[in-house]
């Protein structure tokens, strides 16, 4: 079973993720919930996941800051790190593919633009 | 009248396809632009766009409307809806439109800055002389508006 990290303020950015990944066929995948993401960072030290779908904009710590922290983390450095931001353009998704982000997606998320940044994801 | 300009119909498309998104409603703009939302049952939300122009956003509808957005968004029957539903569903529309707003306005090598969003009920704060505002209606006929201020924000239509 997939073990997957969604961390956002909001509740509804939440829901709405994880019912892409019912919809793509992850509805059995182990979900946690971060509202920001020193919260993330901490879950994912504890619980090894196998992915981090993240937002940029969240109170307490950032997306990008817990991109970099998830990178510069001997023990978390191999975790894709998927950003799902309402932040994001072709300029901004450059610097975030460049400090290790594997994909970045643009809100509104939709289940076909989810299963083709998950797609590598679901063939292992 | 609605002038069609850049910044008009960036909106438009933001909230269009947000809105189809996240609460599977179109939206379109309202037949009657002299229709003002009342301020009794009204909510909004607010967000600062910080980078790298400085404005604000407002969104507001009706309570029912949102009820009506957040249980399509959620999933939940009307009696399942909670407060904290709405406010977060309002912000995260806000959000997700303010973020496609900017994508739409801006080249695509220049970067943008996004506050977090805030509820707020009853009457809208005053708006400032230079808003633009965007007067639509769900394809039920429920109004709802969006409001840029900010002077530097609002010049990017020019």
């Amino acid at each position: 079973m997939k073990r997957i990290i969604i961390a956002d303020d909001s509740t509804t950015a939440r829901m709405f993720i994880k019912r892409c990944l019912q919809i793509i066929g992850l509805g059995d995948a182990e979900i946690i919930e971060a509202e920001h993401g020193k919260e993330a960072l901490a879950a994912a030290k504890e619980q090894c996941p196998d992915i981090l779908l993240t937002d940029l904009n969240m109170p307490v710590m950032d997306g990008e800051t817990l991109l970099k922290w998830v990178k510069a983390s001997p023990k978390l450095c191999e975790l894709p790190v998927i950003i799902i931001t309402s932040a994001g353009n072709p300029a901004k998704e450059a610097q975030l593919l460049e400090l290790g982000a594997r994909q970045v997606i643009n809100k509104p998320v939709s289940p076909p633009v989810m299963m083709n940044a998950l797609k590598d994801f679901l063939e292992d | 009248m609605i002038e069609h300009k850049p910044l008009f119909e960036a909106m438009k498309q933001a909230v269009s396809q947000t809105l189809e998104n996240m609460a599977f409603v179109e939206t379109m703009e309202h037949y009657d632009q002299s229709y003002e939302l009342p301020a009794e049952d009204l909510v909004w939300t607010s967000m600062l766009i910080m980078d790298p122009v400085q404005g604000e956003l407002h969104l507001a509808m009706s309570k029912a409307l949102l009820v009506k957005l957040t249980t399509a968004i959620f999933a939940l029957d009307i009696d399942e809806v909670t407060e904290n539903h709405l406010h977060d569903s309002l912000d995260e529309l806000l959000n997700t439109i303010g973020g496609l707003f900017m994508s739409n306005l801006l080249a695509d090598n220049q970067t943008y800055q996004l506050g977090l969003p805030e509820f707020g009920e009853g009457e809208l704060p005053p708006p400032e002389p230079n808003s633009v505002i965007w007067k639509l209606m769900t394809s039920d006929e429920d109004p709802l508006q969006v409001i840029a201020t900010g002077a530097p924000l609002v010049a990017l239509k020019d």
